[in-house]
């Protein structure tokens, strides 16, 4: 992250320089796609503990407000957390354990709703609207690709022309635009 | 005493809040220009009226004077100074009259700004908006949320603040810093219905409120870290964000500010997304609304809701009203929101503007509607159901992946259209940083593709934005840091030091409870806690039971239990051994009666959390670097030629064109 070297500021537009970044361009998606290749392979599950936390936290507890069993100090909390601590023990998988619960208290004690049934709509609509503004947003950039620039009267050229010499005539001794880059400087 | 004063300041805002509405309507149907300049006499009152009311409070608080209902409730003579002074706002009245008296001061900030154009119809319109929203505030302090009520017979002690409230310094910050966010989002919402009354819809307003955006939002959003460093450091479960729907509340209008910030850009350069700002900063408005009536309606579980009375309807019915004003202002000015620009390419600086936006209104949609489904399920079909942290985790998460991607992309974007080759030469160095990023973590250990990916997209924001301000202050010398993008740029490294925090504390978290004797240790996530022994202290408020546990053989930590005189439990009050590289968090859960037994601790190792909070203070400084005038160019016009009516639609006169907050 140290301040980028001359190198990278090479005015663009010249083919032959393609070279020089496309190959380290190159090196890098090789070492990124080996890193994560390395690090996204999952190390074996944690201890009797972490497991009956991974359960809790996806039941509530139902004397606090809004906390789960795992990180509530409720003497109901601590209850739940032994219940599914023997529970894992005995066998059951965090699946059962969740169906028990539910059995009992009612789904309201599931802090994930139910994929299927009126609740599944809450993880449904978002991803319905995320695709629809999406495509929306690819659909209006398809629009104004295609719709034909403005024309340019001599007029607007003049204009143009005009401003540019005025903005060029407060840039740098060197007669450099104030702004190569063309990133602005938050005006 | 104090009661009467206070109900005679709340009167006395409430009637010239009226006053200054039918002085602007009085002003602008009859066209009479001079008039608004009296709306600043009503500035004057209600501030005045506000300052009374809220110094009569503190009053009460700080004299005890029991007679007050509220100071009867909340107050105690056992609370400590500091607390007693923070127990204005650690309930429901107190807290609406803390809402008051910054809304005062935002009227005053506003009219003072204004003071040379006070005759113009835009700020006559301003000035309208946010005496009505006075309004209703101070209409709530005179009815179902009087702050004022008096007791026939005063009670010798109260029972002070809920105890939560009372042991940590920042419940002297947070609230305050929350509400300066919340309420000054009043003032461009102002200026846009003002916009939209007077017609004059180009860029001028938006010109206008910039600052007072970006004041709002940096307040908010030390406000939000703020009550989560609060809740780290008070809660003792080891968290700081829990998707509550309280902090919900509070992260909405966030997020649609923070995209407000954006696309305004992209109208002010390219004259484009008209409604669509408009919709944002009502939207961020109405969502403080909303927030405020899930927090004091009691409608939803939480450890924020004050209370159920009819400031819930009251405030519903508020909410419903801006966004119905909103809604019918912009469909009326629809033809004239149109706006003429287009977008050449999605590979350009407005094209990334862009999809932010969408990610932003998608996150807060997400966000919305988990917290508002359960109580919409309830009422359509009676069921009862929880939609809690681990679904907003799953939900979030690729939003969030995706906005850090935009993050490290959109400053190296040139406007309009951007080459392949343009791109790959700048997003070089950032990219490598990000590369960077994942290869040290994979190195040190990391593992799991979501919290990789976060630390790879947070060193290629980090990146693009340290080549930014590189490029910038190269070019400028200390200039270069500030103004709007290179401010916007140290936000932005803010952001990524809380992206990157969040991901590593949520996922590497190592958790044990253990029962330790006196002298006996304990191993978690590398780090050895020995357990000393306990001690008892009574406190002027309280009595604190505290353990003494040495961690890593060096300095000595103190959790502990709490019991208050008013707390039927004890609360426990963890400890915590901060780190650059990472927390040992110490809970008491129990504590042996006589001295000698043993104790049970939860012991929660996470890393880099420290950076959660130092990246709140980057933001904080960033926002203030953006506000910071940057290097004055030349007056631009606008970029947008008006649809209709081009001679009235022309941007404001030169004096407008001032950036605001430069006096």
């Amino acid at each position: 992250m140290a301040s980028p070297p001359v190198a990278a500021r090479r005015a663009p537009g010249k083919g032959p320089r393609l070279g020089p970044w496309m190959s380290s361009w190159l090196v890098m998606a090789v070492v990124l796609v080996v890193a994560l290749a390395l690090g996204s392979r999952t190390v074996g599950g944690g201890s009797d503990q972490d497991r009956v936390r991974a359960v809790a936290s996806t039941i509530k507890c139902p004397q606090c407000a809004g906390q789960s069993a795992a990180s509530s100090d409720a003497p109901t909390a601590e209850a739940i957390r032994r219940d599914i601590a023997d529970r894992l023990a005995k066998g059951q998988s965090p699946d059962r354990i969740r169906d028990f619960y539910a059995s009992r208290y009612g789904e309201g004690i599931l802090l994930n709703p139910a994929r299927s049934g009126p609740a599944g709509l809450v993880w449904v609509l978002p991803v319905v609207a995320a695709v629809l503004a999406f495509a929306g947003l690819g659909f209006a950039f398809r629009r104004w690709q295609q719709a034909a620039p403005a024309e340019l009267s001599a007029e607007d050229r003049r204009l143009v022309a005009a401003a540019r010499r005025a903005r060029l005539s407060v840039g740098e001794p060197d007669g450099e635009p104030v702004d190569p880059h063309g990133e602005g400087d938050g005006r | 005493m104090n009661a009467a004063l206070g109900r005679a300041g709340i009167v006395l805002a409430f009637v010239s809040s009226l006053g200054g509405i039918a002085t602007v309507v009085v002003a602008l149907s009859t066209g009479r220009r001079a008039l608004l300049r009296q709306a600043a006499s009503f500035v004057a009152l209600v501030a005045g009226g506000a300052v009374v009311a809220f110094a009569a409070m503190e009053r009460g608080l700080v004299t005890r004077d029991f007679s007050m209902e509220y100071v009867a409730s909340h107050g105690s003579t056992r609370t400590p100074a500091l607390y007693n002074v923070a127990t204005l706002w650690s309930a429901l009245e107190g807290s609406i009259l803390l809402w008051g008296l910054i809304l005062a001061g935002y009227l005053v900030a506003v009219t003072f700004k204004f003071r040379r154009r006070l005759t113009d119809p835009l700020v006559g319109w301003a000035l309208l908006t946010m005496f009505a929203v006075c309004t209703f505030f101070f209409g709530l302090m005179l009815g179902p949320a009087n702050p004022f009520r008096t007791l026939a017979t005063a009670p010798l002690d109260g029972p002070g603040p809920n105890p939560l409230l009372q042991n940590n310094v920042l419940m002297a910050f947070h609230p305050p810093m929350l509400y300066l966010g919340y309420v000054g989002f009043t003032v461009p919402f102002a200026f846009a219905v003002a916009a939209l009354a007077t017609g004059r819809v180009g860029e001028g307003w938006l010109v206008e409120t910039r600052r007072w955006t970006l004041f709002a939002w940096a307040f908010l959003s030390v406000g939000i870290v703020l009550g989560a460093w609060w809740s780290y450091e008070v809660l003792g479960w080891g968290g700081y964000w829990a998707w509550d729907p309280v902090e919900n509340a509070s992260f909405l209008p966030w997020l649609t500010g923070t995209a407000f910030l954006h696309s305004v850009m992209v109208q002010e350069r390219r004259g484009m997304l008209r409604v669509w700002n408009l919709s944002l900063v009502c939207a961020t408005f109405s969502l403080t609304i909303l927030g405020t009536f899930l927090t004091r309606s009691g409608v939803l579980d939480s450890v924020h809701a004050f209370s159920d009375s009819t400031v819930g309807p009251l405030l519903l019915g508020f909410f419903a009203l801006v966004v119905l004003v909103a809604v019918g202002l912009i469909g009326w000015r629809g033809d004239r929101l149109r706006s003429p620009g287009r977008i050449d390419s999605p590979v350009s600086r407005e094209g990334a503007f862009l999809a932010n936006n969408v990610a932003f209104a998608a996150f807060a949609f997400v966000v919305l509607l988990g917290t508002v489904f359960p109580l919409i399920v309830e009422s359509v079909n009676g069921e009862r159901l929880s939609v809690g942290v681990p679904y907003f985790n799953r939900m979030t998460m690729p939003l969030g992946l995706l906005l850090l991607f935009l993050m490290a992309v959109a400053p190296a974007l040139p406007w309009r259209k951007a080459s392949a080759e343009t791109l790959a030469t700048r997003l070089q160095w950032p990219a490598w940083a990000g590369t960077g990023a994942v290869v040290l973590a994979v190195a040190l250990g990391a593992r799991g593709l979501a919290p990789l990916l976060a630390f790879g997209l947070g060193g290629f924001g980090a990146g693009a934005a340290v080549r930014q301000v590189a490029l910038a202050t190269r070019r400028q010398g200390w200039r270069g840091l500030v103004g709007r993008t290179n401010g916007g740029m140290i936000v932005h490294l803010g952001v990524v030091l809380i992206a990157v925090a969040f991901a590593a504390s949520s996922s590497y978290t190592t958790q044990r409870e253990v029962r330790l004797e006196p002298g006996e240790s304990a191993r978690v996530g590398g780090h050895s806690v020995t357990y000393l022994g306990i001690t008892e202290r009574a406190e002027a408020n309280r009595t604190d039971r505290i353990a003494r546990v040495r961690v890593d053989g060096g300095q000595v930590y103190a959790p502990r239990l709490q019991r208050f005189p008013n707390g039927t439990q004890e609360i426990g009050r963890p400890s915590v051994r901060t780190s650059p590289v990472d927390d040992v968090y110490l809970a008491l859960l129990e504590a042996p009666a006589a001295a000698g037994g043993a104790v049970r601790l939860r012991v929660i190792v996470q890393p880099l959390v420290m950076w959660l909070w130092v990246g709140g203070g980057v933001i904080a400084l960033g926002s203030a670097l953006a506000a910071f005038p940057g290097r004055r160019r030349r007056g631009t016009e606008p970029a947008s030629a008006p649809v209709a009516e081009p001679a009235r639609d022309r941007p404001d006169p030169v004096e407008d064109r001032q950036p605001v907050g430069v006096a």
